[in-house]
Parts: structure tokens; sequence; C-alpha cells
């Protein structure tokens, strides 16, 4: 096969998938599902074989125009590094999700996966469009999937966590639209380009020298809209409610994927098209990633529901990328989008994990648990220990290979030494330094509260370990864990390029606007 | 030989990976199997010694050798590199061997000891684990490779006290355990971050925070030549890191403030808080101080700092407290905990007046003799059937014999009783502590430090006469433990008794009785000097103080006669204090009531405050904006919905209301 309708096939597997599976048997739902999500690991291994690591540019690109006027419409997908390890990580992590879901979906399994089916479709879409109208539509069209997933297969406040995530997402999808067309029309203006355009290739070539108050204006409807997603304080309260109504299966793509369509979207977009914007407000950035480390770790430090601890940590780990966007440094750049790949990860694990303990003790309260579970679970109890230890930032596995890099690049960052608050730049990192105690203390207490004392005599007996599927999917993303834990340049080096350029271009903006305009220091 | 040793040193990461593997192979595969599990993971640990021993003996003969290092790429980017390497120096090959001797020996002990314990090989495999993160961290060749070996020996700790998990107060020592070590490491990473903020401009892509490196220069000592004479570092600011990132070894070799876990940690199986609660992970933070010492010196490399004088008031004040303490402990291995929470503060304060190879030879002794104490204690609970209350014992002398002659030793040894082990490094740091001079009150540590020793050898006689001598309290048939267990307490003894011989020159020694006064090269810190060449070309060796060790001696003897006094003729101090003076009995029996204190402000203050603000601000104010905006949203819908019904009627009803009241209008308010 021609390895340019690759990324093309990628993306046809799933949307042909929900077709497939909506009109099949309700019976085969379930198998097809898993035979589709194999073969989208198969083609991500296809892309990897044709992916040159070294390159820094768009690779495998596909482009079709529809219509030129009035405006063009085009279909552009194309990978780079940072889009390949999140397409890896969606292929892999839906697969995960699809096996994990033999229990949930047995309710009305045709409309399940294909479901699912519809949301992967949107999530790679995401990783791989080239144009930015693209972009948005499959941007939105996970609101459709992931609303009816949590209304239909979810628990007993199902109703108000689905409209809650699709006002809080809409409502970023809206300012996003506004921004886009906003953009569409000041490049326009552009004397080297008299042709307004979509194509993200050419705005990332363009928007950078844009005016300084139009690339404020340009991005802040993309950046609300990608904090919502990320999420960032003080949008955040749909995730904690969506994750704990979501049915296990989907808490897994929600944390692992969903989030990193935000956490994308800020390098991608943000990060790309407008340097200025963010060298400007770099330092609130920053403030606002240590803020949300250590917020959420506060949260997590007071709930009584697992899952919501699962998900308030979620904010937590995503605030690493925030600063890691922010420093303008290029370790800690690579730190961010290393946390994006392995928040997916651990997230996934994690929330697998909440769902298996959850199944068998049908509730989520830690208090109503009461401990004692490694008696009945002691293979779960590992895969627990390993998957905490992990999201604490553990050396070895991937959480602390992110927040190592992100510290390290930020604290001797352009930001945290040419800006001109280099000493609040420093106090908010040695600020979310704290949440490394924070974050031992939810998630061991949370272990604790689990697997630790005497067997609770209500439980006795009839609670099981492991079954073999659960192990499986246990083990496949452990082992992601500790792989990319222990060797990370098997990440890094398809990346690492890619950081280095960007973050060098956006510090050139960071001195240039120093330099220029040294008086200006209301930053 | 040269070539010979070549291989010697580039096969040198094989000791770090083989207890690794040999713990993955452990769980993946040999878990179901006790004596394979047991043979894989002595198997590690035997060759690491005899390998270590090689390097040893090559850097003994070959002194050029060292410092070798390999490093590999661990993380590269535009703006620094991280490695991950092997470093073979004299102080590493010292630790090596500190740590493969009693990590065999805990292995074997642990045949016996745990040989009915269904979690028998998960124990090995935890064994395995925590010997390899042990090891890296030792050899680790920069501070970020220390930093990551550092809280892999703290994760195996919480493995290992949270081994028997069925257990409350093991299930809470182990959380106790990793969250204040996390406290450390919180200022151990901001330190790092500080130190790298300053010297970012001075590695020029080699990888970062090398400790030494005397080929290319780009190691801890240049790079603080660096920022000194580039104004980003000062000797005070240099001191402010060194303090933030002493909380590490605060942390880790339990020192005041953030000693509470490791008196808990003895919750863990015993061999445990031998191996790693004793001899080896908590002298980790002795050895960081040790290792990047220039960052604890002043920028010109003098030990004039203030960094130093924290170490060493920390060291002092924590080696006092532990030891009154210790006192009044019941528990066995507490009581042993408390004494070794004293000897980490001494090993402290040998690195903080400056006499860095006292310190480290402190760690030395103190790793054998304490080893061997606490598996004294653990064949004393296996004989007892799980008592670990020294009012339940008493005349354990006669069922055990070889226990208490081990234990003896070892208590003999740890007093400070001259020839034994413990004396000449801990009269070697008193001797220099005496001569402390920097902050105001510098004179006090040498005399609290003599008091201390006191305290010591009250406490550890009183702890062999409950145990070994009088009647049998218990209920309870003592019985002496397998050979599995004895034999590596008789091996251990063998350098209670002699290791202290290496830190002291029998000519100089002798000289100095004989009247002839001279200071004579011993051969510890002649060999560890070659790690520490940045301080100068010579170390400098001192006479012997005939009159420190004779003081030391006095004060040693004292502490043992008093016990003597007290637990075998019944002289009734004890019970004096315990009746006329209660509080202070108290203070030392409730350990200085810092756990009374730090549950408190946990439970009593943060907790609740964190509710409350969280309740506040992400319940009551965020979502409440965002359940008005969906309120106020059906609200006008509620209200619009009337505009657009359908019905004639209500249409109707509008127009007529509207011509109604623009008539009114009209009415009122006519034109003109």
């Amino acid at each position: 096969m021609n390895p340019e309708h690759l990324l093309t096939c990628l993306l046809l597997v799933p949307l042909m998938g929900t077709f497939i599976i909506g009109l099949s048997p309700e019976k085969s739902a379930r198998a097809i599902a898993i035979a589709l999500g194999i073969v989208m690991v198969i083609v991500t291994a296809m892309i990897g074989s044709h992916f040159n690591a070294a390159s820094l540019g768009m690779q495998l690109v596909e482009k079709v125009t529809w219509i030129t006027s009035p405006f063009p419409v085009e279909y552009h997908v194309g990978i780079d590094g940072l889009s390949f390890c999140l397409v890896a990580l969606t292929t892999i992590v839906t697969l995960m999700a699809i096996l994990a879901s033999n229990t949930i979906g047995d309710n009305r399994p045709r409309l399940y996966y294909s479901m699912v089916m519809l949301l992967t479709t949107s999530i790679l879409g995401v990783f791989i469009s080239l144009d930015l109208l693209q972009f948005f539509i499959l941007w939105e069209l996970e609101l459709i999937p992931m609303y009816f997933l949590i209304a239909i297969w979810g628990g007993p406040r199902r109703d108000y966590a689905a409209m809650k995530f699709l006002i809080y997402t809409f409502l970023g999808g809206i300012f996003m639209l506004a921004s886009l067309l906003y953009l569409y029309f000041q490049t326009g203006q552009v004397g080297a380009m008299q042709q307004p355009t979509f194509d993200m290739l050419q705005l990332a070539q363009t928007s950078p020298g844009l005016p300084a108050q139009v690339q404020l204006l340009g991005c802040i409807g993309f950046m609300l809209a990608f904090l919502i997603k990320l999420p960032s304080f003080p949008l955040h309260t749909w995730l904690p409610d969506a994750h704990v109504e979501a049915p296990t299966p989907i808490s897994m793509i929600l944390a692992g994927l969903l989030l990193k369509m935000g956490s994308y979207g800020l390098v991608r977009i943000c990060m790309g098209f407008f340097p200025d914007f963010i060298a400007q407000f770099g330092v609130f950035i920053m403030a606002l990633g240590a803020f949300n480390v250590v917020w959420a770790a506060i949260a997590c430090l007071v709930q009584d529901d697992m899952k919501r601890i699962i998900a308030y940590s979620s904010v937590s780990h995503m605030g690493f990328v925030l600063m890691g966007i922010a420093s303008l440094s290029a370790a800690a750049l690579s730190g961010a989008i290393f946390q994006m790949v392995s928040h997916g990860i651990i997230s996934a694990l994690l929330f697998f994990l909440v769902g298996c303990v959850y199944e068998r003790c049908h509730t989520r309260k830690l208090s109503e648990i009461g401990g004692g579970l490694a008696k009945q679970m002691p293979f779960l109890f590992y895969f627990w220990m390993l998957a905490a230890l992990a999201n604490l930032g553990l050396p070895a596995l991937s959480g602390f290979v992110a927040e190592a890099t992100v510290f390290y690049g930020s604290f001797t960052s352009p930001l945290a030494t040419l800006s001109q608050h280099p000493d609040f730049v420093k106090g908010c990192l040695i600020f979310a330094c704290t949440g490394v105690i924070l974050t031992a203390g939810y998630m061991l207490w949370l272990l604790k509260r689990l697997f630790y004392g005497p067997e609770q005599p209500k439980w006795a007996g009839h609670l099981t370990d492991a079954r073999p599927m659960e192990i499986f999917v246990a083990s496949v993303l452990a082992i992601g864990t500790i792989w990319l834990g222990v060797y990370p340049m098997a990440l890094t080096k398809n990346y690492a390029g890619i950081a280095d350029k960007m973050a060098a271009d956006t510090a050139a903006h960071l001195t240039k606007s120093l330099g220029s305009n040294p008086s200006d220091s209301d930053m | 030989m040269l070539e010979n040793s070549g291989v010697l040193f580039s096969t040198a990461p094989m000791i770090v990976l083989a207890p690794f593997l040999v713990g993955a192979i452990i769980i993946l595969f040999a878990r179901f199997n006790k004596t394979l599990s047991m043979a894989l993971s002595v198997g590690a640990v035997t060759y690491g010694f005899f390998h270590s021993l090689l390097l040893l003996n090559a850097l003994r003969q070959e002194p050029h050798l060292g410092p070798w290092q390999t490093n590999i790429d661990w993380f590269v980017s535009s703006s620094f590199k991280l490695s991950m390497g092997v470093l073979v120096d004299n102080l590493a090959a010292v630790m090596l061997i500190v740590v493969c001797t009693v990590s065999l020996l805990v292995q074997i002990y642990t045949h016996g000891y745990m040989r009915e314990d269904p979690g028998y090989s998960r124990f090995y495999a935890y064994l395995s684990l925590f010997t390899g993160s042990m090891l890296g961290l030792v050899v680790s060749t920069n501070l970020f490779e220390m930093y990551f070996f550092w809280e892999l020996v703290g994760v195996c700790s919480y493995f290992l006290i949270g081994f028997w998990w069925f257990k409350p107060t093991a299930a809470a020592a182990c959380l106790k355990a990793f969250v204040i070590n996390r406290i450390g490491d919180f200022g151990f990473l901001v330190g790092i971050l500080m130190f790298l903020g300053a010297t970012s401009g001075f590695w020029q892509g080699h990888s970062i925070l090398t400790f030494v490196d005397p080929q290319s220069s780009f190691d801890l000592t240049n790079a603080i030549k660096w920022a000194a004479e580039h104004g980003t570092l000062t000797t005070a600011s240099l001191s402010v890191i060194a303090i933030i990132m002493f909380m590490g070894p605060m942390a880790k070799s339990a020192q005041a403030p953030l000693h509470v876990w490791l008196p808990d940690a003895m919750e863990g199986p015993t061999p445990i808080s031998a191996l790693i609660h004793a001899a080896t992970m908590v002298a980790a933070g002795v050895y960081l101080v040790a290792r990047a010492y220039p960052i604890w010196l002043t920028v010109d490399g003098s030990t004039q700092s203030v960094a130093l004088a924290v170490v060493a008031w920390v060291g002092g004040f924590t080696a006092f407290m532990a030891a009154t303490i210790a006192l009044s402990q019941n528990d066995i291995k507490r009581a042993l905990a408390w004494s070794t929470v004293s000897q980490l503060g001494y090993m402290f304060v040998g690195l903080g007046v400056g006499a860095y190879a006292s310190g480290m030879f402190h760690l030395f002794n103190h790793a054998f003799f304490k080893a061997m104490l606490f598996l004294c204690s653990g064949a004393v609970i296996h004989g007892l059937h799980g008592e670990q209350d020294m009012r339940q014992m008493g005349g354990l002398f006669k069922k055990m014999p070889i226990t208490a002659w081990c234990f003896l030793i070892g208590t003999i040894s740890i007093s400070g009783v001259p020839g034994f082990s413990g004396f000449f490094s801990k009269d070697a740091i008193i001797d220099k502590a005496m001569h402390f001079n920097i902050g105001p009150l510098a004179g006090l540590i040498g005399p609290l430090m003599l008091f201390t020793a006191f305290l010591t050898a009250f406490y550890m006689f009183r702890m062999f006469f409950m145990t070994f001598t009088g009647e049998y309290r218990g209920k309870a048939h003592p019985h002496e433990s397998p050979l599995a267990m004895t034999a590596p307490l008789m091996v251990l003894a063998v350098p209670s008794i002699l290791s202290g011989y290496l830190g002291v020159n029998p000519q100089a020694l002798l000289g100095a009785l004989s009247g002839h006064a001279q200071a004579l090269p011993d051969v510890f810190t002649a060999f560890l000097h070659q790690s520490f060449l940045y301080m100068g070309a010579e170390p400098e060796f001192e006479v012997p103080n005939l009159l420190g060790m004779g003081i030391s001696t006095v004060v040693a003897f004292s502490g043992i006669a008093l016990a003597f006094m007290v637990y075998t003729r019944g002289l009734g101090i004890n019970t004096w204090v315990k009746q006329t003076l209660p509080q202070v009995y108290q203070f030392s029996l409730n350990k200085w009531y810092f756990d009374e204190l730090y549950m408190g402000v946990l439970q009593k203050i943060i907790l609740p405050v964190y509710t409350a603000v969280w309740t506040l601000v992400d319940k009551v104010l965020i979502d409440g904006v965002v359940d008005g905006t969906s309120i106020a949203t059906v609200g006008t819908g509620e209200v619009l919905k009337y505009t657009e019904n359908g019905r004639g009627q209500s249409y109707a009803m509008v127009i007529f209301a509207c011509v109604a009241g623009l008539a009114l209008i009209f009415y009122f308010f006519p034109r003109g």
C-alpha cells in the first residue's frame, strides 16, 4: 500500500467501524470492535515503520481539496513525532478500553461499541488533522459519542454529569470557533499571503508573525477551549463528575485520550501559532500550571470516592503540561509531551483498576470498602501498587520522567532566567514541588484504605482476584509505564527535535519582546 | 593486571543489574519455588560481594584506576543531558562492600527467619530489588541518578515495612515512612533545582550534576568554582542550597525533625530492619553528604560553612534526643531503632565538623555491629515466638548463648569500649567535635556528644541486661535459632570487633602510649581520601589524642557500670525517675511527643482546612457558577416558552395587552 494513504486508512477504520457495528447483530458487536481495535494497532505499527523519527516536518501527508470558494474546505492529514506518539497512545488505549468493556458493553452492545468507534475517529482525527476547519469539526464530533456514552451507560447521576460535560466542552468549542474565524480573516491581511487559509502548516509559518494584539485575540479562544479540555482550574469541575459517572472503559478513554486533545492543542496551536502569546503570558500559565498541580492534589486528599481521587489527580498531572509549555525550555516541553503519553497510560491503568475494584465491591467509597482487600485480590493489589507508584512519580516508571524533566527544564528555562519575574517563576516551581509530597500522600493513603489492614468480614469469601483478561489489560499498560520509565529515549527520540525547535522559536519571541520594549514590564 | 582490571571495571554495572534482574525473575517466574528464589537472590548478591572486593583491591593496589565511570544518555534535549551510569571510586567501593556484605548475610539469615512465612519468595524479590537500588545509589555518577535510586530504595523500604500488610500498624508505618521521606525528597529536589539553576550555564552539553570527573572537569567542584566566578553562586547562597538539600538526608537518615518514621518502620520483618533501617538505606543520607561534599563546603572549598554547621547541629541534636528516648523504650527493636537514629546523628556530626573520614568510618563500623544487633534481636524474637517486649524477656543468656555473645559484642562495640570498632570511629568524631568552632554555641557540641556517649553505653547495656541476664520473665519456651540465622551473626561479630583497626594506625597508637606522639596515616582515611582530593592532596592525619580517648573510655565505662547497677543489682534509679519526675519519664517514653504534634497538626489543622477550602472553592464557588448558569438558562427558557406556545388565545391576549399598554401610555403621556 502506498504509505501516504496509511493515515486515511487509520482514520477510516473506526469511522467505518461505527457503521459496520451499527448494522451488525448485537452478539457480534464486541468481536468486531476488538478486531477493529487490533487493526488500528497494526496500522499504527505500519505507520511507525514508515515514520522517520529524525525528521522535523510532517510525514505521510495526504491532502484532498474539496472546494476553494467561498472558503477552502480540505481533507488534510499528516503526522510528526508529536502526533505519532499520541496516535500510538490512542490506538493502544482504545484497544485496552474495548477489551475492558466486557461487562458494561453487554447493555446494548451495538450502540455502545459503535459510539466508542466514533469517539476514536474523533480523537485520531484531532491528532492527525492539518486543516484547522477539519480539526475543529473532529474536535466537536467527540461531544456526541461522549455525551451518549455517559448518559446511557453512566452511573446514577449520569444526566447531570453528561450535561455538565456537554456545556463545558461546547462553551470551549464556541470560543475556539470564534478565534478560528478571527484567525482566518486576519491571515488574509498579512502581506506575504493574500489568500486566507485554514492550512495548519501555513498558519504555523505565518501566524507567529502576526502583531501581538492579533495573536492575543486569536489565541484566547483556543486557549480557553484547550484549558477546559485539559482541564485546568477553574474550568475543571466537569471532569470529576464526568469520571465518576462514566463507565470504566469510558473513563479510561476520557482520562487517557480526551484530555490529551487539550494538551495537544496547547502545543500544536497555542504554542505553534501564537508564540508571542505564550511568551507574553508565560508567567501566568506557569503559575496556573503550578496551582493546578497543588490544588488538585489537595482536592485528592479530601475525597472519599476513589474514582474522584484518580480524576482529580489527572487535573494535577496535566498541570505539568502547562508548566512545561510555559517555560519555553526544550527539556521541559519535552517533559510536557512525555507527560501526555505517560499520563495517558497511567490514568487509563488506574481507572481500569478502579473499575475492577468497583465491579467486585459495588462501591467506590473508601469508607465503605474499609481496606484489607489484598487478602482476596493479591494480583490486583500488585497492579494497583504499580499504578499508584507510577502516578506519584516513582523513578523507573514513566510519571517520573515527565515530572523530573519539567522541573529541571523549567528551573533553568528562559522563563525562569530571562523573563522579568524570574523569582516569581522559581517560586511557582518550588510551590509545584510540594506536589511530590501531596501526591505521595493521597496515592498511598488510597492504597492503604483499599488494600492494607485486616480483611473485612463483609468481603470475606465473595471477592475474586483478577481474571485473565484483566491481567492482560493491566499488564500491557503496566509494561508501557515501566518501559517508558526505564528507557524514556524510546519515546523522546520521536519528538526531541520538534520540542527543541518549538522551544527555541518561542523563546526567541520572548527575548525579542524583552529586547524591543524593555520598559513594558507589566507582564 | 591492568588488562584484568579493565574488564573488572567495565563489568561493574553487573553488580547493580544482577539483583534487579533476579528480582524481576523471582516476581515473574520463580515465585512459586522457594529454594530457587532464595538461591537466585543470594547468588546475585554473592556475585556483587566478590566483584566489589576485587574492585576494592584493584583500587587499593593501583589508585590511579579511580575514579572510573561509564555513562549512558537517559534523557537528551538541547537544554541539558541526563545520564545514568556507574562510578567506581574509593568512597563508592567502601560502600559497595558494606552494602554487599550486610545484604548477603541478611539474605542468608532470612532463610532461617522467614521460612515459615507464606511471602517467602516475595520477600526475596523485594530484598533483591532493594539491594539493586541501594547499589545503584552507591555507584551513581550524578545527583540526578542518585535522586532516582534514592526514591527507589525508599519505595523498597515502603514495600518491606508494609510486608505484613494485614497488620494495621504496619500499614500505617509504611505510609508514614514514605510520606516523611517524600518531605525530605521535596527538599532534595528543590536543592538540586536551585543548584542546577545556579550552574546551568556550566555544563554545556555534558551530563549535568556529575559528582566527579577528573578527565573533563565537568563536575560539582568545578561547577561551583565556575558559578562563583560568574556571580551566580556565593558562599551564602550555596549554603542555602545545601541546607535545603539536606532535607533529603534528614528524612532518609532519620534526623530530627524528620526522624519519626524510623522507629515505626520496625513493623517490618527483622531482617529488613537490619538491612535497610540500620545498615544501608538509612546511611544513604550520610553517603549523599559525603558524595556531594563540595555543595556543603564554601565556594572555595573550605569546611568553614554554615551548611556544615547545620549538618553538625542537626546530627548532634538528633544523637542526643534519640539517646534520651532510647533510655525508656521497652520494645527491643524500637530501642535499637532509636540507637540507630542516635548513631546516624554521630555520623552527621562527623561530616558537619569537617571530619568526613571519621563520619564515613563510623558508618562503616556501625553498619556491621548494628546489623548484627538487629539480627540478634530478630533471633530473640524468633526464639520467643514474636515477643518484642523486653519486660517479658530476661535470662536468655543460657537459652541462646550464640545470640547472647554476639549481642554482647555489638553492645560493647557501640558503647565505645576501647579495642572494639565503635570506639575508634566514635572517639574520632567526638575528638573533632571538641574542636568545632563555627557559630555561637560551637563549643557545646563536643561535650554534648560525649554525654550522648554516656547515654549510649547506659541504654545499650540496659537492653543487654534486660534481655539476657536475670530470670526469664516471659511465658514462651526460648530456644536458640538455626544455623542459617546464627552463622550470619557470628560472621558479623568479626568486623564488629576488628573493623575499627582500619581507621587507626597501630604504630601511632603505640607511639603515643610510649610518649612518642606522631601523626601517621591510617588505612581507612588514606584510602577514602582519594575521593576527596578537592579538599587537598593529602589528608590531615592527627596525633592520637590519649586524653580524649581516656575520657571517652571513662564515660563509656561509667555508663556500663550504671546500667549494671540499675538492671542487675537493683539500684532503683529508674523507678525513682519514674515516680518523682514523671514528666521527664513520660517525655522520653513518648518520644518527645513528635508523633502527637505531627498527627495533631495533620488531622486537626491540615486536613480540615483542605476540606473546607476545597468545598468552598470547587463545590460552592465554581460549581455554583456552573449550576447557576444552567438555572438561569432554564429560567429564561421557562419564561420565553410562553411567547411561542402556538395557542391563538395567548397570542390574542399578548396583542390585547400590548395595545392596552400602548393606549394607556398615550393616554397618560399625550403628544405635545
